[in-house]
């Protein structure tokens, strides 16, 4: 069960970056990386991380491709056309794919008793969103309020460059 | 057939020159971006894959810390290709080369 699961993942995880690669429009690309990264949630769940899969859907697969569809939609026009020597190739497996694979994932991974080619070091709780909080807050403290500063500075940054100087409310 | 950590990494590795390899061939700039993220994903699975094999969960908290980077990554390139593409109208990487030039 476990091995079907990995290659099932596996290969629509790469199926879906190779069509990511592989499509004219931005858009169909986009939704092929968004297949991607639902794939790879599944693989984070059978390495027994959870949490790390939850935050994949959620952060990557949710935050981070909406503001490259957002992007996308704001540049509209000639952009949307990519290279022409590219395919063309139909969009719906993008569409119909993800929903039955995560619905494997599940039942898979509810029938089966966790991986066994990896070693018994995960100790049970191992990946649990409480499991992760006490490193994060603990041992790897000064790390997580450092990449705070990144975001800060990210802002920061995207407001300085996306910035037009002549609808600022203080000119 | 045991799934062991070798295939694990096999399958990173094959995500991260899918994600290399569309770097290199697109010149949609918007695309080559999606393409550092397939990137930054094949390592957030090899961080998983260690962490579960030696039962330390370092490795989760650094995937986390490669999301925050991963959100920083998009959000200033994204500004800038808004920026690019209200100067010169194009987001093609072959049209821009003022700095070859």
């Amino acid at each position: 069960m476990e091995g079907f699961l990995f290659w099932f993942c596996g290969i629509l995880m790469v199926l879906g970056g190779v069509m990511t690669i592989a499509q004219r429009s931005a858009v169909v690309s986009a939704v092929w990386l968004v297949f991607a990264f639902v794939c790879a949630a599944g693989i984070f769940a059978l390495l027994s991380a959870p949490f790390v899969a939850v935050m994949q859907v959620l952060v990557y697969a949710g935050a981070i491709m909406v503001l490259f569809l957002f992007v996308i939609m704001m540049l509209q026009g000639p952009v949307l056309e990519g290279e022409a020597k590219l395919m063309a190739l139909p969009l719906w497996p993008a569409v119909a794919i993800p929903p039955m694979a995560v619905i494997v994932m599940v039942v898979g991974y509810l029938r089966s008793n966790g991986l066994t080619g990896l070693g018994d070091a995960a100790a049970p709780g191992f990946g649990s969103p409480v499991f992760v909080a006490k490193l994060m807050l603990g041992r790897y403290l000064l790390a997580f309020e450092l990449i705070s500063i990144v975001l800060l500075v990210a802002i920061i940054g995207a407001l300085a460059i996306g910035k037009d100087e002549r609808t600022l409310p203080w000119k | 057939m045991e799934i062991t950590l070798t295939h694990y990494l096999v399958l990173a590795m094959a995500l991260f020159l899918t994600g290399m390899v569309g770097f290199i061939v697109r010149r949609n700039a918007i695309v080559m971006l999606m393409c550092v993220e397939l990137m930054l994903c094949a390592v957030n699975i090899v961080f998983v894959a260690f962490s579960r094999v030696t039962g330390d969960g370092g490795g989760h908290v650094f995937v986390l810390m490669n999301f925050a980077v991963a959100a920083s990554e998009a959000a200033i390139g994204l500004a800038i290709l808004v920026e690019i593409f209200r100067r010169r109208r194009t987001v093609n990487v072959d049209d821009l080369k003022a700095l070859m030039e």
